[in-house]
Formats: C-alpha cells, structure tokens, sequence
C-alpha cells in the first residue's frame, strides 16, 4: 500500500511539473510580418468557402475552384511567383476571424463584407474590394411577389450571423414590413428550406440569388423571381490581420494587378509577348521598381500569365452560372463601373 | 400436432405450443399458425401487407427509378477522400490493401489462438468459415457493392476483390500457423497496422514513435514471457524506452532508406477522415476512460475529485460547444507555448484539435459506462484477491477489469457508434467530413438543385454500414464471452 502511494505521489508530481511548464510558456510571438513567415513556409494559407457556387467550391477532383480561389491564387503569384504554392482552409462564417486573428490563415478571401465595425472591432483590414454585391430576395415567379412591401408577413429564409440577416431587420422594421425570420447555418441548408416550402422568399447576396436562379431554372426547378430592389451595399474583398501593414500591400498590390491588367488590355495570352511602348504600360510589366516589401518587379506578369485578369478571372468562374458582367458594378471605371485602381507608376 | 393442424382446428393450447419455434411447421402452416390464426389477424395481416407492399413498392421506384444518382455518382472520389490530393491517391489504395493484410494476419492469429485454447481444455472446435463472416458483414458487403456499382470501373473491382482476397489468404495461412511462430504472426499484423498509416502520413508523423513503443513492450512482454502489465513504472519504462529504441533505430539506420514524405491528416477529409477521426478517438478515449473510472472510484480525495470533477464537467457540456471552443479557443491557449512546440513542429491544426476534444468527450462518457461495469463486480472478488496477497494493480488488472469490460462491451460499443456518427458534427467547425462535403457537392454549378435528397440517402447509409456491422460484432462478442449468463 506504501509502494502505491509512493508512486501516485510521483504521478501528482510529474503531473503538476508539465502543467507548470505549460503555465510558464512565455509567449515569445516576434512582431515579423507575416510576408517573411509566408515566403519562408513558400505557401499562402487562405480562408475560403467550399460551398458557394461561383466563388468557392470543392470539386469533385478535390481541388477549389471559384472567383474567390482565383484570387488566392493571384496572392500566391504575386508573393511568391507561382499561382499553386496556395493552402486552401475552408472557414465557416462564424469562425473566419477568429482564424484570421489566432494565425491559422494569411488572408480571408470569403465573401466578406467590409463593414465599419468589422475593421474597428474584428481586427481586420479590408483590401480591395474585388466583387460589389447587394442584398436581394429570390420568390417563385408564380408567387406574383414583385417588391419588397409583397413580402409583408412573410417568412423569409436567412443565413444566421451574417450582415444579411442584420441588413433585412434594419430595412423591414424601416419601412414596416412585419416578417419572419428563419435561420439557418449554410447556404445548402437555406436553398433547401426554400425548396421545400419553409419560406416564401430566401435573402442573400444578389450574386448567389442570381446563380441559384439560373442553375434551378436550368435543371428544371420551378421559374423564380429575383426582386430588383437591393437593400444593401456589400463590397466583398479579401481581408488580412490588423496592424500588418507590408503584408497587407503585398496582398493588395497583387490583386490590383489583375484590374489594372485588364485596363491596359492585357490577358493571360498576350502579356508575355506585348510590344507596345506605352510607358504606363512597361512601368507595369516591370520597367520601374516600386519597392513595394515582397513583390518583385515582375510581380504583375506572374499574376496575369498565371491567373488572368479581372476579367477572364470572372468569365471563366461567374458567367457559366448566369451572372453576366454587363450591368452590374463590377466592371472597369472606363465603362461605367467601380473598378478603379491607383495608377502603377 | 400435425394431425390438429391438418383438421385446421386448433385448440388454446395448441395455439399456444404452435408460438413456439417448431421447425416441423411448414411454411403454410406457419402462416395459418401465426398470421391467419383469427378473423381480425387474418384482416391485419392483410392491411399490414399492403402497406409493406406499399412501401416497398415506392422505395424501390424510387432507389432505382425516379432517385437522381449522378450528384453521388460523379462525386463519389470527392465524398470518400474529399480534398486528398489525388496525385497522392495511390498512398489511400495502398493503405486499403495493408488494412486487409493486417487484418487477414491478425484474424487468422485470433482463431489460431483460440483452438490452440480448445485443445488445450479438451473442447471441440471448428472454425468459422470465412463466407459466414461475410454474411455477417452483410451491411459493409452492400456497401461495397453499393460504392463498385457506383464507381463502374474495372480498377476499383480489382482492388475490392484483391483486398478481400489478401483478407482470406492471409487468415488462412495464419489460423494454420504454430503457436510459436503465430508470436511473430501477431508482431506482423500489428507493423502492417501502422505501415498502413505510415504510407499516408509519411514517415514525418509522431504516431508511429507511439505504435512502436506499444509493439516494443508488447514484443518484451510477449517474448520474455514476463507479464509486465501490473507492475506500472516498467510499463511506462517499456513504452517509451521501446519507443526510443525504434526512434534510434528510424532516426540512425533506416532513416536514408524508408525516409518519405506523406499527407499529414489535416489533409485527409470526406468519409476517411469520419472514420480516422473516429477510431483514432476511440483509441485514445479508451485508455483515459479507464483511467477516469477508476480514479473516479480511488480512496484518495483529490483524485477522486479530479476526476469527479472532469467527468461531469464534460458530461454537461454539448459536443458542439466543445467543439466550437476548441476550435475557436484551443488555438489562442497553445499558440507560441514553448512546452506545446517542443512537442509539435507546428500549431495544433483544426482536425487535431477536434480529434483531441471528441477523444477528451467520449472518455468522460466511457468512464461512466466502465465505472457501471466497475459497481456491477462483485465487492468479493477484489477481497479474494487480496486474501491471496495479490498487489492492487494485479487485483485491478488480472481480476476486476476482466469482469468489468466484459460487462459494459454493449454499452462501450454504443459509446464507439454514436461517437463515428458524432464525426459528423466537425462539419460545423469547417472539417470537410462526408457531410459538409455534401455541401459542396450542391454548391457545384452541374448539382446546386439536383439530388439534394439523394446524397443525404447516400451518407446515411454509409453510415449506417459501419454502425450495423459494429454493432452486430458487438452482440456476436457478448455471446462469445457469455455477458449476461452469469
């Protein structure tokens, strides 16, 4: 019995000792940009969805596909020069920040809002916004709901925790429309609550309403009715940790590259081999050195031989699912729309 | 009997003995017997017919008719490994064909173990014929023929066929084994174990550190014939001490030769990572548990109260929520610890630290359901141990713990089932199981609308597979140990 008590005596000692080593950790994180932690570990760690048609999905060859993946990969070849050196980590909503703040992610590419109390209090930065969005609200045609005010005492489908469920209280309670909200985890969840009859109308970014709309209608779903009003603004573009200020531009500077890219009519194609002398246009292929931390002067090419531009990155992701670039804001400030870069020079 | 029965008049007690399982009945005097036996039987049987034909009818229009297969179908690569590389898709195939071996080996060892066991106390035995297994498997044998249906090729028949044919190969060449030669039989099987999962991770991992020092201590155990397991310190002293043998061994001899670079788990998603995620908790929960329960029952106080304290508090939590603060909060608590990064290269991934807290969850559950079995021995056969002289931990491991798995295996194997379906939950925190790659699937352009239902049809009956096969070994080893004759 003595012998016993000898040794639980020294378990409790081995045991309080670790816990004690655990509790004495210092926390010895250094202040180094995370653009050195990212070309040391040769690989971008980005948070994206895998469950958003068009933006970010998980296909069936296991690989990510989608507008938002197309600009991890941008951030991949502009920083470290090769479009495939990306990490993708799928992120549910409610734990995005959280990622981006602990560490496990570099960059949030996700469609994320940029709001004013997400910059202040999520310790976030928002770059450059690369789709404006809106709120909308999808009804089946044969409804013959046409505005926001047919949808008076109304069930509506939402995804929780979102700034969409926040915008629809704000605007329904403004203008009197008495509602009721039905919540739900993920947008699979929200479509097939909305098929099955659970709500008379579903409330979410009018891209997803959009591509949901064409993909239904094509597969033989009943018609819908995307309801023209939008009641929100919803710049979606990705985002970094606060208080980073040479990894945020290399981020930046990337993804601007595929705008100004299309402005000087350049593509994946013709890049390598333009000809041209516009000294704008040189500048930006490499001609000048904007030392910017992390970028090398070529950084631009890479993007765009690899990627693409603004707009094949669109094309090739958005279009085949029913959202036509022609009258919405995503297009060059030349032609009416919000994309607007400062000037490479 | 007969002879009342072909009058077609029965009397009450003929009624009665008719209940019983006769096998003279014939299949029409069965039916007279038990379901046509009274005018209102008679009516019932027929309503309950027709529904059944009803239902029938309807399930299988719909499973081979009006279903919209292809959502599953063109993603069935995607549901079972998920985001596996798959130019690393070879290590999965590899690994399955080491399972089957490593199963065969230690099958086969098992019943070559228990005749030699029969002939030794005189009593007969004949083993069981392995197509009777696959009867009994009968669940995970249509899930089989469910995936090679789906899959239509002639590479994944080639597999499935040659893996149950490594299966049955090596079961018989190991049954048929000496029983000094079937010691290395077992060493064997068990090295394929964790080949098996060596050929995946690659050989960077920790894990296997921890299965060679398992296998270190149980080939001292095994070879010198010396019992280690209740003597506590030189069973520590084994494990890690084999552990660094097989480190030095690794690290200074074979490290040029099998040194290769695999896919750590925080890549492995879709049903293998459900099923990884769960038997490795199931694995580390089990020690814990035990070590719970029995704490949970120690004469010292603090202890007692540690682990009163710990089960209760797990108890009383959801596993969601643990999940959400080990997903959210583990990672600010371990982030830059010194203690934590000597131990691992990197941060505790967000598959690792689910891992842990379903591991940490189902401990706390099974140390009640051990506990139960703990109250259930009988105070008298602790005392007879100790009027023979027998130390504690040989009372607890030689006597009481015997009596006490065998008495809670229904309910530790309940415990395993709900913990695989459990798995499931890591979808809200963005592990991509089976069923958050479902939303995946949806979220595809060529499936946002088609065969929502389908693929939810699919998932549970995967499933359902594993949970009915375990359950049925579950129910097969009661018999076996005789749980509830006594």
């Amino acid at each position: 019995m003595l012998k016993n008590k000898k040794l639980i005596t020294l378990l409790c000692a081995t045991f309080a000792l670790v816990l004690f080593a655990v509790a004495c950790g210092s926390d010895d994180s250094d202040d180094a940009s995370l653009l050195e932690e990212v070309q040391d570990r040769d690989s971008v760690r980005c948070g994206v969805r895998d469950a958003l048609a068009g933006f970010a999905v998980l296909g069936a060859d296991g690989s990510y596909s989608g507008f938002d993946v197309e600009f991890c990969r941008v951030v991949a070849a502009g920083v470290l020069g090769d479009a495939n050196k990306v990490e993708f980590i799928p992120l549910e909503t409610a734990d995005r920040f959280t990622a981006l703040q602990s560490g496990e992610v570099d960059v949030l590419i996700r469609n994320t809002t940029w709001t004013a109390t997400r910059d202040g209090q999520e310790g976030a930065n928002f770059l450059f916004t690369t789709f404006y969005d809106g709120q909308g609200f999808i009804v089946p045609a044969d409804s013959g709901i046409t505005s926001l005010e047919g949808l008076q005492d109304a069930t509506i489908c939402v995804a929780q925790g979102t700034t969409t469920e926040l915008n629809l209280n704000a605007v329904f309670s403004a203008r009197g429309i008495n509602f009721t909200p039905a919540f739900f985890d993920t947008n699979t969840a929200l479509q097939e609550a909305y098929e099955g009859g659970q709500c008379e109308s579903y409330t979410g970014d009018a891209s997803s309403l959009a591509t949901y709309k064409f993909t239904s209608e094509r597969d033989g779903g009943p018609a819908q009715y995307v309801i023209p009003e939008v009641i929100s603004k919803e710049p979606l573009g990705p985002v970094v940790a606060d208080g980073d200020t040479a990894w945020a531009q290399a981020v930046n500077w990337s993804i601007m590259a595929t705008v100004q890219a299309w402005e000087f009519g350049l593509n994946s194609g013709n890049i390598n081999s333009y000809s041209g002398d516009d000294p704008n246009v040189l500048n930006f292929l490499g001609a000048i050195d904007p030392s910017i931390e992390g970028l090398s002067t070529d950084f631009a090419v890479n993007v765009v031989s690899q990627v693409g531009n603004y707009q094949q990155i669109y094309a090739r992701t958005l279009e085949p699912l029913g959202l036509p670039m022609a009258g919405s804001a995503n297009r060059l400030w030349t032609d009416g729309g919000l994309l607007y870069t400062p000037p490479y020079r | 009997m007969s002879e009342v029965m072909s009058n077609g008049v029965m009397s009450e007690v003929m009624s009665a003995e008719a209940l019983m399982p006769s096998k003279k009945l014939s299949a029409r005097g069965w039916m007279r017997a038990n379901l046509f036996n009274r005018w209102y039987n008679a009516v019932l049987t027929l309503i309950l017919a027709l529904v059944i034909a009803y239902l029938g009818f309807r399930s299988i229009r719909y499973l081979f008719w009006t279903a919209e297969w292809e959502p599953v179908r063109a993603n069935l690569t995607l549901f079972m490994i998920g985001s596996f590389p798959r130019d690393e898709q070879w290590r999965v195939v590899v690994q399955l064909l080491l399972l089957a071996a490593a199963f065969g080996v230690i099958w086969g060892s098992m019943i070559g173990a228990s005749r030699d066991r029969a002939a030794q106390s005189g009593s007969p035995f004949s083993a069981e014929p392995g197509w009777v297994a696959l009867r009994r498997w009968w669940g995970l044998v249509l899930l089989l023929g469910v995936l090679l249906l789906a899959a239509w090729g002639i590479l994944p028949l080639v597999l499935a066929f040659g893996c149950i044919a490594l299966i049955f190969m090596l079961r018989r060449i190991a049954m048929r084994l000496a029983s000094k030669v079937r010691i290395y039989a077992w060493f064997g099987g068990y090295v394929l174990l964790i080949a098996s999962w060596q050929i995946v991770s690659g050989t960077g991992g920790s894990a296997w550190f921890w299965a060679a020092g398992l296998l270190a201590f149980w080939g001292i155990r095994t070879v010198r014939k010396k019992d280690l397991t209740p003597r506590l310190p030189l069973t520590l002293v084994a494990i890690v001490g084999g552990g660094a043998v097989a480190w030095a061994i690794y690290t200074f001899i074979l490290n040029g030769l099998i040194n290769f670079s695999g896919v750590g788990w925080d890549n492995w998603s879709g049903f293998h990572l459900n099923l990884i995620a769960a038997t490795i908790s199931i694995i580390a929960a089990f020690p814990l548990g035990l070590i719970l329960a029995l704490g949970r029952r120690s004469s010292l106080p603090a202890i007692r109260w540690l682990c009163v304290t710990y089960i209760e508090l797990i108890r009383g939590v959801p596993l969601i929520g643990l999940l959400f603060i080990g997903n959210s909060l583990l990672g600010f608590f371990i982030d830059n610890d010194p203690f934590i990064d000597f131990f691992l290269d990197t941060p505790l991934s967000q598959i690792s630290r689910a891992i842990v807290i379903m591991s940490l969850f189902t401990a706390a559950y099974l140390a009640e359901v051990i506990r139960g079995g703990l109250e259930a021995t009988p105070r008298g056969q602790t005392e007879a141990g100790q009027s023979v002289g027998l130390s504690p931990w040989q009372i607890t491991s030689r006597i009481v713990m015997p009596q006490t798995l065998r008495a809670s295996i229904p309910a530790i194997v309940g415990q395993f089932i709900s913990l695989l379906k459990d798995s499931s939950l890591l979808s809200i925190i963005a592990v991509s199981e089976i069923l958050r790659v479902r939303a995946s699937v949806h979220s595809q352009g060529a499936f946002t609308t088609l065969g929502t239902a389908e693929t939810l049809v699919f998932i549970a009956f995967a499933f359902w597979a594993f949970a009915f096969t375990w359950s049925r070994e579950s129910q097969r080893l009661e018999k076996h140990l005789g749980v509830g004759e006594r």
